[in-house]
């Protein structure tokens, strides 16, 4: 049986959040969905401290962030959590508008599990989404080496 | 004590010539060296008793004990004073002498001499005649005038019977460009001294001392005692004595030429020995101090006078080639290069150093104008140059006889003036002159003046007339053509700078503006994707939430789905065109066959409603980024599938040539094709040959494809005609083996 550990979401555009929101409730997990604005809270939520310190322990089952955010960006929150020994077990897919190779390639050097550039169709979008859902929200296992869109 | 240091020779090579140190002087007169402080003697001519008829023991007495005071008083004035040398007259017993001070560094030199018995002119009666000679002097513009009418005063002054003026040319040679004579002696006039007779210490020592005098040649030398000066332990330095005893080389060669008594003075012009004035008399004669130092007199106003003469015409030539440097400047600042320049103003370029010919020579590339030698020649030349000689400027006016590897060039560039116009690269512009043939009467033949190794040193007997056909020679470069070269030299250096400045700051400028466009790209990619997206996503959710919406209200959601998603993908296509520019190739070798296949199985779904004929051939490997000529065999086979959708069934080639240059492959289609006239519109970005509801697309593919095999030094072309299909070409290098 599947995990129930939440999702979290790191998003900042509230449009970006429904879009992604109406996806995964297509999807129709079980998991809750866990959402943060900047990455300063998406750490204080995995750290269990602030506003979120007397949150139920445990990592989230798969962590959905967006590169570009407010206060620390995605490439610090992946930085901060792959540096971490306790936390970098925790599945963090990218997820961004930019085709910028560098963002991409310093994702990876980072260790991200997988970049995921939002596709401009919807369609594709809600593919994406759903398989991340489906693959690390369900079926959580051990983080595979490979790519997973781009 | 501190005027003695003031007046010390400069310790150069040439004073250690053994002509300034012969250890004996002329017995014309006595010469004694004297304590600087003390005026004790140190050293002294053995003939000393004879002449000055003193004791024959002076060595270490005071100059006041030999010769009394006044003369001792005499000297101490002198020394006290600025005046470089003493000139006296002085009695000691019953004699009349002329006495003559200079001071060295191995103390003071006093010589001696007795007057000539029968005096050539009485000194008051030369002024007056050294005042007409300057006003002579000013009115004749020509320097061989000037001369003539200087050896004619020359002879006046001396009563010499014969009056040569020559003029040293750039290898030494005398030319005697005037002469005056009573007959005694044979002319000379127009002939050529070869420069052996005047070897070139002795030239350095005509420099520092102006006049010399020998008034018999068959004079027997009387030494100097003690040989070494107590002073500094050397042999005594005679350089400026004017009793120096001369080498017995030329006492031979005077007597070879039949005259026993000569005085030569120098003419320097600019502090270099520009010529001599040589007096020549076929018996012994002498000449007093005050006679002498006129004759000195003369030789510096004639000195002075050519130094103007020559400055004039100096100044004169450089003004004229100023101005067309100028002129030159003019075209090379507008000129695309140097060389361009030089092909419209070949005559421009010839003229600033009145060359017949001119070449600029970069790398390997050589421009020419006029008469020039050929290009391989040109080459060969500036090699030569360029390691045996380098620096900024080669000048020659005989390069086949410099270098007899160039003779057969001497036509055209017996005289070469050579600037080097960039320090990294062999870059030199050079002017040519070509060979004149002339002919070239010598005082007797000048092979023969030239001393063998196996025989005793020995002068030349001959002095008759002797003419030579000279070959290989220019007419020599002047100084102001040589300086007008290098003039133009720096000018053309710093326009070159300058260009590199200004090059440097549009390469600065560019790369500012490149860094603004990539955060202008990195901005759209984040900023300017997300509302289209959003859009896309918006109307998709408002379909699946409302189904009942008419036909109409689906149609126009369908409308704002598929602009929004055609703005996002056009947004994408041109992010990955200005990227293309940006990121670095990653080479390596691509089977292109695998390359075709997985670009196949992408393009599946497009095309399983359709019949489509592949006609696929083996394609050579590549060398070059695979994920970028995937990019190209992407929009190239999606180009040939979307054109030919209207066929059935549609064909389309694929194949592929390679050989050591480069690997060519075609896309061939029977779809649309399109008009020949617009193929240069093909490749441009946002350029479409179909109507968008005929075709859709962006319009960027095959301008990213193009730009692709460009990044890979590659080319693409296209052929097509309308309705019969296209044909789409490119080909990237092969690797090239290191």
């Amino acid at each position: 049986m599947a995990d129930l550990r939440p999702i979290l979401l790191v998003e900042d555009n509230p449009k970006d959040i429904e879009l992604t929101l109406a996806a995964l409730a297509k999807c129709q997990l079980a998991n809750s969905i866990v959402l943060t604005r900047d990455g300063a809270e998406a750490l204080d939520y995995i750290y269990r401290r602030g506003a979120h310190a007397d949150r139920y322990p445990g990592d989230p089952a798969v962590v959905l962030l967006d590169l570009k955010l407010p206060k620390v960006d995605g490439l610090e929150v992946l930085e901060r959590l792959k540096g971490d020994a306790d936390h970098r077990q925790i599945p963090v897919v990218m997820l961004t508008s930019s085709r910028e190779e560098s963002d991409l390639v310093r994702s990876y050097e980072l260790g991200v599990n997988a970049f995921v550039v939002k596709p401009v169709d919807f369609n594709a979008f809600f593919e994406a989404i759903q398989d991340l859902g489906m693959f690390w929200g369900v079926l959580n296992e051990p983080p595979p080496r490979g790519r997973h869109g781009s | 004590m501190s005027s003695v240091l003031k007046t010390q020779l400069p310790l150069d090579t040439c004073a250690q010539e053994p002509i300034r140190i012969p250890g004996t002087i002329q017995p014309h007169g006595a010469l004694i060296v004297c304590h600087p402080q003390s005026l004790t003697v140190l050293q002294a001519s053995v003939n000393c008793s004879e002449i000055l008829g003193c004791d024959a023991h002076i060595i270490d007495r005071p100059l006041r004990e030999i010769f009394g005071a006044s003369l001792a008083e005499e000297v101490r004035r002198w020394l006290d004073s600025q005046d470089i040398t003493l000139l006296r007259t002085t009695s000691s017993g019953a004699k009349t002498l002329q006495v003559l001070g200079h001071r060295t560094a191995q103390g003071i030199i006093l010589e001696f001499e007795e007057p000539p018995a029968t005096e050539n002119e009485t000194i008051g009666a030369l002024y007056p005649r050294i005042g007409r000679f300057m006003d002579q002097l000013q009115d004749l513009s020509g320097i061989q005038e000037a001369c003539a009418v200087a050896a004619r005063e020359f002879r006046r002054v001396s009563g010499f019977n014969r009056i040569l003026i020559y003029r040293f040319d750039a290898e030494w040679n005398g030319e005697v460009l005037a002469e005056d004579s009573d007959g005694v002696l044979p002319s000379y006039l127009g002939l050529r001294f070869p420069a052996s007779d005047i070897p070139a210490q002795a030239r350095e020592l005509y420099r520092t001392n102006r006049l010399r005098l020998i008034p018999d040649a068959n004079y027997t030398p009387v030494p100097v005692h003690p040989s070494a000066n107590p002073l500094d332990k050397a042999s005594l330095d005679l350089s400026l004595a004017a009793l120096r005893s001369v080498s017995p080389v030329h006492l031979q060669y005077m007597r070879n030429m039949g005259t026993l008594a000569s005085m030569s003075i120098s003419i320097l012009v600019e502090g270099r020995l520009w010529g001599l004035v040589s007096c020549h008399n076929a018996q012994p004669r002498r000449v007093n101090a005050q006679m002498r130092t006129a004759c000195d007199l003369l030789g510096t106003m004639l000195s002075h006078q050519i130094a103007s003469r020559e400055h004039s015409s100096y100044a004169a030539d450089r003004i004229r080639l100023k101005h067309l440097e100028a002129q030159l400047l003019v075209h090379l600042t507008t000129a695309e290069s140097p060389s361009r320049a030089l092909a419209s103003q070949g005559r421009l370029w010839m003229n600033l150093t009145d060359a017949a010919g001119a070449a600029v020579i970069t790398g390997n590339e050589v421009f020419a104008s006029g008469e020039t030698p050929s290009g391989d020649r040109l080459r060969s030349l500036a090699d030569w140059i360029e390691t045996q000689h380098g620096g900024d400027q080669f000048v020659t006016a005989n390069l086949g006889q410099q270098q007899p590897e160039f003779a057969d060039i001497a036509d055209v560039a017996s005289g070469v003036l050579a600037v080097s116009i960039s320090q990294l690269h062999r870059s030199f512009i050079l002017w040519f002159r070509p060979e004149v043939v002339r002919t070239v009467h010598w005082a007797g033949d000048p092979q023969k003046a030239v001393p063998s190794t196996t025989e005793p040193l020995r002068p030349r007997h001959s002095f008759a007339s002797w003419a030579e056909q000279q070959r290989l020679r220019a007419e020599p470069w002047s100084r102001a053509h040589i300086d007008a070269a290098l003039d133009f030299r720096s000018a053309m250096i710093n326009i070159v700078l300058r260009r590199a400045e200004e090059h440097a700051a549009l390469t600065s400028q560019l790369q500012r503006t490149n860094r603004e466009l990539e955060s202008f790209s990195y901005s759209i990619s984040h900023d300017l994707r997300a509302p289209f997206r959003h859009i896309v996503g918006y109307t998709q959710l408002l379909r699946d939430r409302e189904k009942n919406l008419s036909e109409k209200a689906q149609h126009y959601l369908e409308s704002i789905n598929e602009a929004a998603a055609t703005a996002g993908q056009l947004v994408d296509d041109l992010l990955s065109f200005s990227h293309l520019g940006r990121t670095s190739l990653a080479h390596g070798n691509v089977d292109m066959n695998k390359l075709l296949q997985e670009v196949l199985r992408t393009v599946e779904p497009d095309i399983r409603e359709r019949q489509v004929v592949w006609q696929l051939e083996r394609l050579p490997s590549a060398w070059g980024d695979a994920a970028m000529l995937r990019q190209a065999l992407v929009n190239l086979i999606g180009n040939a599938i979307k054109y030919s959708r209207d066929r059935t069934p549609a064909t389309i080639s694929v194949r592929g040539d390679g050989n050591e240059r480069e690997c060519i492959y075609e896309v061939r289609d029977n779809g649309v094709g399109f008009d020949m006239r617009y193929v240069h519109k093909l490749f441009g970005v946002f350029q479409r040959l179909h109507r968008m509801e005929d075709f859709e697309g962006t319009g960027i593919g095959l301008a990213l494809t193009k730009r692709i095999v460009e990044r890979h030094g590659g080319w693409i072309s296209a052929e097509g005609e309308v309705d019969r299909g296209a044909c789409f070409r490119f080909a990237i290098p092969s690797r090239k083996e290191s």
